[in-house]
């Protein structure tokens, strides 16, 4: 008995560990060398191949898999494979990879709120609105803001709705 | 001529029907029904963004702000950089980390724009954060809220008239409209309008100078969650499955997106800013 309980509680530890970074393709995609299209093409990721994801940059997923190893354009993966989670351990994180530190932190102390029986019956909180309003900050402040990263703007058309088939 | 005698006549009639059931004042609905018809059932900006102040006021009795000034500060920052590159630059924007644990993000009327900690603990970087704000703030460039309201049929006034009915400074109304409003946040947008929401988001992102793919990152983590997880219940139930959004994002981003990422420099802000807080 007590070895049945040690095995299940075994394998009920190293599950999470086991949770692999994974998905799949969902078109044939070409796995590059480098994160960029003219990059040389290590091998092709048939439609549906798993993969498992090692790391992220801009439009490119950094990918192991039986067809080989490289870059794939993110929108050609989409997120799991056959693996279903459920329950609240379900948001594996599974593309939340790239910030140390940051991954299975859990809240000691947390307010839900913002259900939808909250929302029906909500109470207006002055107080709170008007915090809110002195977090504000102006144009001038967020220009300044965006000097300090070096970001720049760039003009960009609106997309149109229907998209490339 | 024609159409202000077919409008008395038209007014001429409702207290009739109306009779017993309720006090009606004739001037005052002859006063709205003119001016609702020049203002064309539009909602204009100071009644928008009061009651959107209502709307944001109910939110945040749901959940009040992380109390982390200098959270708050950075993701104003962020937002109010990124409302520099769109149409309405000069509304009154602002931003707040909501305490609550789910995983959700919400715009109300006139530029009020939520984060809860849940979603900003799940993000990576500066350009995931600027995606999410993009897309909330696209429902408020296209009043997606304003839009679902006034499809509402329990308002118990003629949605044309709802415009009007605000600036008369009708607080019964205004209450009304309010409380509608928030109620629009539990059962959720059109799905069209999330998805104009991505797809104009992560422009208005690169816009700013950010990564574009910082939207669809976040959809893609999104994406393993599972609805029977109670964090995401809202959420999930709230939008289009993020497969779908993902998949109409991939059409419409093609390659054209390809070119463009974000200063390194940002990434690093990020951690040391929102990182350490959550």
């Amino acid at each position: 008995m007590k070895l049945i309980f040690g095995l299940f509680t075994l394998f009920w530890l190293a599950t999470p560990a086991c949770a692999e970074q994974t998905a799949y393709a969902v078109r044939s995609t070409e796995i590059k060398q480098q994160p960029y299209s003219d990059a040389a093409t290590v091998a092709r990721l048939n439609e549906n191949a798993s993969v498992s994801i090692v790391s992220r940059q801009g439009g490119w997923v950094r990918i192991s898999s039986r067809a080989g190893n490289g870059w794939v354009k993110m929108l050609s993966l989409r997120g799991g494979s056959t693996a279903t989670r459920r329950g609240d351990s379900g948001l594996q994180n599974l593309f939340n990879i790239g910030r140390t530190g940051s991954s299975g932190i859990t809240v000691a102390t947390g307010v839900r709120g913002l259900s939808e029986e909250d929302l029906k019956h909500a109470q207006p909180d002055p107080h709170e609105l008007e915090k809110l309003q002195n977090y504000a900050v102006n144009k001038a402040r967020a220009e300044k803001f965006a000097r300090e990263a070096k970001l720049k703007s760039l003009p960009l058309d609106y997309l149109p709705s229907g998209g490339k088939p | 001529m024609f159409k202000r005698s077919a409008l008395f006549f038209v007014i001429c009639l409702l207290p009739a029907c109306k009779q017993g059931t309720m006090e009606f004042d004739l001037d005052k609905a002859v006063s709205i029904a003119q001016k609702a018809r020049q203002a064309n059932r539009s909602i204009e900006e100071p009644e928008e963004i009061r009651m959107g102040s209502g709307i944001a006021a109910n939110l945040l009795g749901t959940s009040p702000l992380l109390a982390d000034d200098k959270a708050q500060q950075y993701i104003n920052q962020v937002g109010r950089w990124v409302s520099l590159h769109t149409e309405r630059p000069d509304l009154p924007w602002k931003f707040g980390i909501l305490a609550s644990t789910d995983v959700n993000a919400f715009a109300t009327p006139g530029g009020m724009i939520f984060i809860t900690r849940g979603l900003l603990q799940k993000l990576n970087n500066e350009s995931e954060l600027a995606g999410v704000l993009a897309h909330e703030m696209v429902h408020v460039l296209r009043k997606h809220h304003l839009a679902a309201l006034q499809k509402e049929a329990r308002l118990g006034i003629a949605s044309d008239l709802l415009g009007e009915a605000l600036k008369d400074n009708n607080s019964q109304v205004l209450e009304k409209a309010i409380k509608a409003g928030t109620e629009v946040y539990a059962r959720g947008l059109d799905k069209e309008d999330e998805f104009e929401a991505d797809r104009m988001g992560i422009v208005i992102a690169t816009r700013a100078g950010y990564d574009p793919y910082g939207l669809p990152a976040v959809l893609q983590m999104l994406e393993t969650g599972s609805a029977q997880d109670s964090s995401l219940a809202l959420m999930f139930k709230t939008h289009p499955a993020p497969r779908d959004r993902l998949n109409l994002l991939d059409r419409a981003m093609g390659t054209r997106f390809d070119a463009y990422s974000a200063p390194t420099q940002t990434d690093k802000r990020f951690n040391s800013e929102v990182s350490q807080y959550l």
